[in-house]
């Protein structure tokens, strides 16, 4: 008998190496994985135009304002900008080119913003991604005159404001069409560098919200250190707000897109750009935390682009670092950036040469 | 005796064979053979997933009310004056071994090995013993000699509803061989595909192998090496509104479908491998000298997901993904029928996410496909994985030694003299165990690099090694090793003469503790790597109990104790992952304990009543935890505790006939914290500068700094219940045992958030006036607000007078039935049969809360505005098991 159950715990024993992880698994299967519709949500029956056209009769000239949507009306746009970087949060800029339409009609070109409450929507709608959204049930309006989907919310200031639609929406309401598409015409940004660029900027008629958001480039430079000019700071008063962080300190200065005492209530920095005519300005607003506001300003003119908005002013989102251009600005090498060669440009280390695509 | 050389030879290539896996769920053995017909596993909480470990037990058989409660209450997680599991001590052969750095004995580490470590003696707190000095909270000595094992063979196996759902035990035992020589070996194994809670898995080996030599008359050695390799998918806790969304207090927010199948994010390994040498020699007829060495490499690695700075926290039951994020559902002017028709969208987003939690269960569950699908786009780019699995590992070496020297003077004075020598090597790091489906990750901290940028220095976690590349397995974020030396010397005095008997015993110890960085932290480069240097504490301490027989069968015994005992490893450096930097004020934790006891049996009644007095001072806790307020992970110390725990205790049992008895056991106990103690917060991802910052307690009058505090004066401790009573039947008749128990509970409190009462946190009031008619201040709040919220209030001049700690929640109380049934079977040859089936929680009571713990986030934004979310009111928490059983088949022969 005893020998027996020795033998039956023997062979337990040897059993037992193979019982051993129960805690190992395949890679998950991710092919089909879609977090917005998978069916069709039905044909196009609207643009952003039309959009804009409700938000301006439901809401005026108002600085926000909202308004639910109660009809079957579907749009589609291509994401131009999304929140690769972290310096969008929740927003996907849509851009639709309606070539079918004369160039200066303002139908032609619009971009809308569409917020979704994830902090990573860039993975799920990459650039170039035609969508195609069913407002239906969802909120149109403008956030701070910038037109908007959305659904409205409580801002920590207290206010109720259009912020993003639930992430689990966009399965029912946003629909991917194909692939993306990296040529999109609509990743082209509206050039605005130059002088006619700037001149555009400066005409208070454009300041609409058939204008804003957009996708655009602007040139131009900034010069603050902290928050004073980077000149005044060995002549700043230790108790002047606008200079006590750099008051004593020598030159060179950091001159950071994210300085701490320049923060906002918003979760932002608007940095002043000083544009290539010099007669006109553009904040570039950064989030608070990501890899851009710790990045250096080098000095010099460069090129940014991003998402333009009109406000009591126009402000500039970058989307990523990609979207300072240094090429031909930069004698040295700018800390965090790399080149392969002198004859191309400087790009953020960590990301992949842009010159390889 | 040579089946048992084969037995014990497996065993050991079992040991090496079964190299990765160990300690943490709590298996309390019992202290009787007949343990099968008793409530065994079935009242043990083997999970100790929750924020406090189960009950310190004590298996003490002289004490009527410890010999019970530490498994009759176990499903409440009930502790013993609500002492911590530190203060309670376990010896193998003479060998401590109670984990140095946490103070608490694993009983993972013995898991599974039911049998084997049934042979125990068990003291309290105050009473004398002839194997070490206990703590206030009493120890038990296993012996695992070989020749103290039953001779024979024995199979125990188990079905049950619990964190298992089968067990087998195999345990042998030759005996004394004419020779001279004994060996003891059992093996088990647990396991669940799925245990009760949906969700986690149960896989878990055991082994035990104890051989013994005589040599001679006097000596004998005796080698036991045992451990309990265990895999386990863990339980977490939840929000009320989670477990109503999920209509169960069961909803586990750890798992998700992976390819159909059910992950846990959460899964423990561990495994304690340990080997005791002991000499037993016995000088004379009076004098004994007790001598164990022993060695542990226990290896601890618990998993869990971490994500990168921009990525949308995966966490199921994350605050944003529930219906109350999007309005104040507790807010009379938000919540109402008025202003929810005028703001309609709140209740379509209420409503939408109500519908998206409860139409499928996926939807309430970690859903591992969009983190595959998010790092495999990511990796597409270039870019590094933005979530994954790490495994943090406490593994630890440990050297010990114990030397006990039992004598006798006459029949009247017995001495035991002993010496106690540790030397453990902590070893704390994490790993990257799965990217997830993504090809790459670079080791620097995601959240200081948006504090200070991708390229500064503090966004690197090891300056040594600038963004190094991680693959799966390799070491990242924090590597170090903590070192703690122990020495005690202890002596214990008993003389029982007459009437009157004592128990005097003293010890002196010394302690030592260094940190040593393996990595050079980018937020403290000067003194994260290398050697922290030396911490050293001199403690000592006595007790004193005296005993008197007024009658016999009566005997009343007062006692009392103090101790000065190092602080723990674990709370002594105030960011362990990152930096040497002892905690500021560590000092030696002081213990003063009293007791009086009532013991009698009058007839057939049997009692003890005891009441008791501790107060525990200049204690040091620490808490680690992610901070979702600054989205980093945070230590949070307290230094200078002071806290009281004063209670009755009751233990009464009728023996009406020979075959059944009656007992009333039960317990009014109070535990909470006296004083405001200091505080010392670190945040993990910012530099020394930041944090100097943060730790800054302005005067709201003068503006000057004070010490950082919590505001904890009255919080009780949390997570046992500090009433618990309980009636019980017993009847055995014919070899079959029936046993039934209706237990109460009550006044279980929440777990508190030391960060949400700190002293720059909660509220403060400054007095605007006198009140003429009676002299007292007036300030701008009621007692009412104050006590919800609590406060700091000072006068005019700056002055503190008072302070207020916020409301802590306490559970509802409520009943549980227990039972049992057993039959013994006596066969021929010696040979037995026991079966056992024990029914726990049989009105299937879901509704009693076992702890839980406060969220660290409090309810406004930086500008004072309230958010929509109420942290407050949102608190985890642990349920007692659901209606479950136990049954037990064991053969002897």
């Amino acid at each position: 008998m005893k020998k027996i159950f020795s033998g039956i715990m023997l062979t337990l024993l040897a059993a037992c190496p193979f019982t051993s992880c129960m805690d190992e698994w395949p890679v998950a299967d991710t092919e089909d994985l879609l977090v917005t519709c998978p069916t069709d949500l039905g044909e196009v029956n609207f643009t952003i135009k039309e959009v804009k056209d409700e938000i301006s009769r439901n809401v005026g000239t108002s600085t926000n304002g909202y308004f639910v949507v109660d009809k079957d009306l579907i749009l589609e746009g291509v994401v131009c900008a999304n929140d690769v970087s972290g310096n969008l949060y929740q927003t996907l800029l849509l851009r639709n080119i309606d070539t079918s339409l004369p160039e200066g009609d303002p139908g032609r070109d619009q971009c809308l913003v569409l917020a979704v409450k994830n902090t990573n929507l860039a993975p799920y709608f990459a650039l170039g991604q035609r969508v195609r959204v069913n407002l239906k049930g969802l909120y149109i309006g403008v956030y701070s005159r910038v037109p908007k989907i959305g659904q409205p919310y409580k801002t920590s200031a207290g206010n109720w404001r259009l912020g993003p639609i639930l992430f689990e929406l966009c399965k029912s309401n946003v629909q991917l069409i194909g692939e993306p598409d990296p040529t999109a015409p609509e990743l082209e940004p509206v050039d605005l560098t130059d002088d006619e660029g700037d001149s555009w900027l400066r005409a208070s008629a454009n300041r609409n919200i058939y204008n804003t958001p957009m996708l655009a480039s602007v040139r131009g430079s900034i010069d603050e250190v902290q928050d004073g000019k980077k000149t005044v700071a060995d002549k700043g008063s230790e108790t002047s707000a606008s200079c006590a962080d750099v008051f004593g300190k020598e030159e060179p200065l950091p001159k950071i897109f994210g300085p701490y005492n320049l923060h906002d209530a918003g979760f932002g920095i608007d940095r002043t750009c000083s544009l290539v005519s010099n007669n006109s300005n553009v904040a570039v607003r950064t989030s608070t935390r990501n890899d851009i506001s710790y990045t250096e300003i080098l000095d010099g003119i460069h090129t940014y682009t991003g998402m333009l908005t009109y406000y009591s002013a126009w402000q500039i989102q970058l989307r990523d670092l990609g979207d300072i251009d240094y090429y031909d600005h930069t004698p040295e090498q700018p800390k965090g950036f790399v080149r392969n060669t002198t004859d191309t440009p400087w790009y953020p280390a960590h990301l992949t040469d842009p010159t390889e695509e | 005796m040579s089946k048992g050389l084969i037995l014990m030879a497996a065993a050991c290539c079992m040991a090496s064979a079964l190299p990765a896996q160990q300690r943490a769920d709590s298996l309390r053995t019992v202290n009787d053979d007949s343990s099968d017909f008793t409530f065994t596993e079935s009242q043990l909480d083997e999970d100790n997933d929750a924020s406090q470990a189960v009950s310190s037990i004590t298996a003490s058989k002289s004490d009527l009310f410890l010999s019970e409660v530490g498994y009759l209450f176990s499903p409440m997680r009930f502790r013993i004056r609500a002492y911590d599991n530190m203060y309670n001590q376990t010896f193998m052969n003479g060998l401590q071994l109670n984990d140095v750095e946490t103070g608490r004995f694993s009983y993972g580490m013995i898991g599974g090995l039911n049998d084997a470590t049934r042979n125990k003696e068990g003291v309290s707190g105050f009473e004398a013993n002839n194997f070490g000095m206990t703590g206030i909270g009493g120890g038990q000595n296993i012996s695992a000699r070989a020749s103290q094992f039953a001779q024979g063979n024995k199979i125990t196996l188990s079905g049950c509803n619990r964190n298992y759902v089968a067990r087998a035990m195999y345990t042998y035992a030759s005996g004394l061989t004419e020779k001279g020589w004994a060996v003891a070996t059992s093996l088990g194994y647990r396991w669940s595909n799925e245990g009760v809670i949906d969700g986690t898995f149960y896989n878990a080996f055991s082994y035990f192998l104890a051989v013994e030599k005589r040599l001679g008359d006097r000596h004998a050695l005796s080698l036991a090496t045992f451990g309990a390799p265990t895999e386990r998918g863990q339980q977490a806790a939840s929000t009320e509104e989670a477990y109503w969304l999920a209509n169960s207090h069961y909803y586990n927010p750890n798992w998700g479908y992976q390819n159909g199948a059910k992950r846990n994010a959460r899964v423990v390994k561990s495994f304690e491998p340990t080997a005791i040498l002991t000499w037993d020699w016995n000088i004379s007829e009076t004098k004994k000298l007790v001598t164990s060495l022993g060695y542990k490499y226990g290896n601890y690695g618990s998993t869990a997901l971490g994500w990168d700075g921009n990525a949308y926290d995966p966490r199921p039951d994350y605050y944003k993904n529930l219906p109350s994020s999007i309005f104040n559902v507790y807010d009379p002017e938000v919540n109402n029928p008025d202003f929810l028709a005028e703001n309609p969208f709140l209740l379509d987003q209420y409503n939408y996410l109500y519908d998206y939690w409860t139409s499928n269960e996926a939807n309430r569950q970690i859903n591992w496909d969009r983190m595959y699908y998010v790092n495999r786009k990511n990796a597409e780019t270039g870019g590094d994985a933005l979530y994954y699995q790490e495994r943090r590992h406490n593994d630890q070496q440990v050297f010990a030694l114990n030397s006990t020297f039992n004598g006798a003077l006459n029949r009247f004075n017995k001495y035991t003299l002993g010496i106690q020598l540790n030397r453990t090597k902590g070893m704390h790091y994490k790993t990257m165990e799965d990217l997830l489906g993504g090809n790459s990750y670079t080791d620097i901290d995601k959240f200081a690099a948006k504090d200070y940028g991708m390229e500064s220095p503090e966004a690197q976690n090891d300056l040594n090694n600038p963004n190094r590349r991680i693959a799966e397995g390799d070491k990242f974020g924090y590597n170090y090793n903590i070192f703690v030396n122990k020495a005690r010397l202890w002596g214990i005095w008993q003389l029982n003469r007459g009437a009157f008997g004592l128990n005097l015993g003293a010890h002196g110890e010394g302690t030592t503790i260094e940190r040593e960085g393996l990595m050079r932290n980018g937020r403290a480069p000067e003194n994260s790597f290398g050697k922290s240097g030396t911490a050293s504490f001199l403690g000592g301490g006595g007790k004193l109990s005296l005993s008197w027989r007024p009658l016999a069968n009566h005997r009343i015994t007062l006692s009392g104790s103090w101790d000065s005992q190092a602080p723990l490893a674990r709370n002594s450096f105030v960011a362990p992952r990152m930096q040497n930097n002892f905690v500021n004020d560590l000092t030696l934790e002081d213990i003063l304990s009293t007791e009086l006891a009532y013991a009698f049996r009058i007839g057939n009644l049997t009692g003890k009543l005891t009441g008791y007095y501790t107060r525990f001072m200049n204690q040091v806790e620490q808490t680690a935890f992610y901070n979702d307020q600054e989205s980093r992970f945070t230590y949070l110390t307290m230094t200078g505790i002071d806290k009281e725990h004063y209670g009755v205790e009751a233990a009464f049992v009728w023996q009406a006939t020979s075959k059944l008895s009656f007992q009333l056991i039960g317990t009014l106990s109070e535990a909470q914290y006296i004083n405001n103690p200091l505080a010392q917060v670190n945040y993990e991802g910012m530099n020394a500068e930041t944090v100097a910052e943060l730790n800054v307690w302005k005067n709201p009058v003068t503006g000057k700094a004070m010490p950082l505090r919590v505001i904890a004066d009255g919080i009780r401790v949390s997570g046992t219940p500090l009433t618990a009573l309980s009636f019980g039947v017993n009847y055995n008749v014919n070899g079959w045992f029936f046993e039934a128990n209706l237990n109460y509970y009550d006044r279980v409190y929440v777990g508190f958030s030391q960060y949400r009462r700190l002293s720059n946190i909660v509220p403060h009031y400054v007095a605007g006036s006198v009140d003429a008619s009676t002299g007292n201040l007036v300030f701008d709040v009621t007692q009412a607000e104050l006590e919800e919220k609590g406060g700091t209030l000072f006068d005019a001049n700056g002055n503190l007078v008072d302070t207020e700690t916020s409301s802590q929640e306490k559970f509802k109380g409520g009943f549980m039935l227990d039972a049992s049934i057993g039959r013994f079977i006596r066969l021929k040859k010696g040979k037995s049969i026991s079966i056992n089936l024990s029914l726990q929680n049989i009105t299937n009571n879901r509704n009693l809360r076992t702890g839980g713990y406060e969220q660290n986030r409090d309810d406004s934004y930086t500008s004072g505005e309230a958010r929509p979310y109420v942290f407050s009111k949102n608190s985890k928490y642990y349920y007692a098991n659901a209606f479950n059983f136990f049954l037990n088949a064991g053969f002897r022969f």
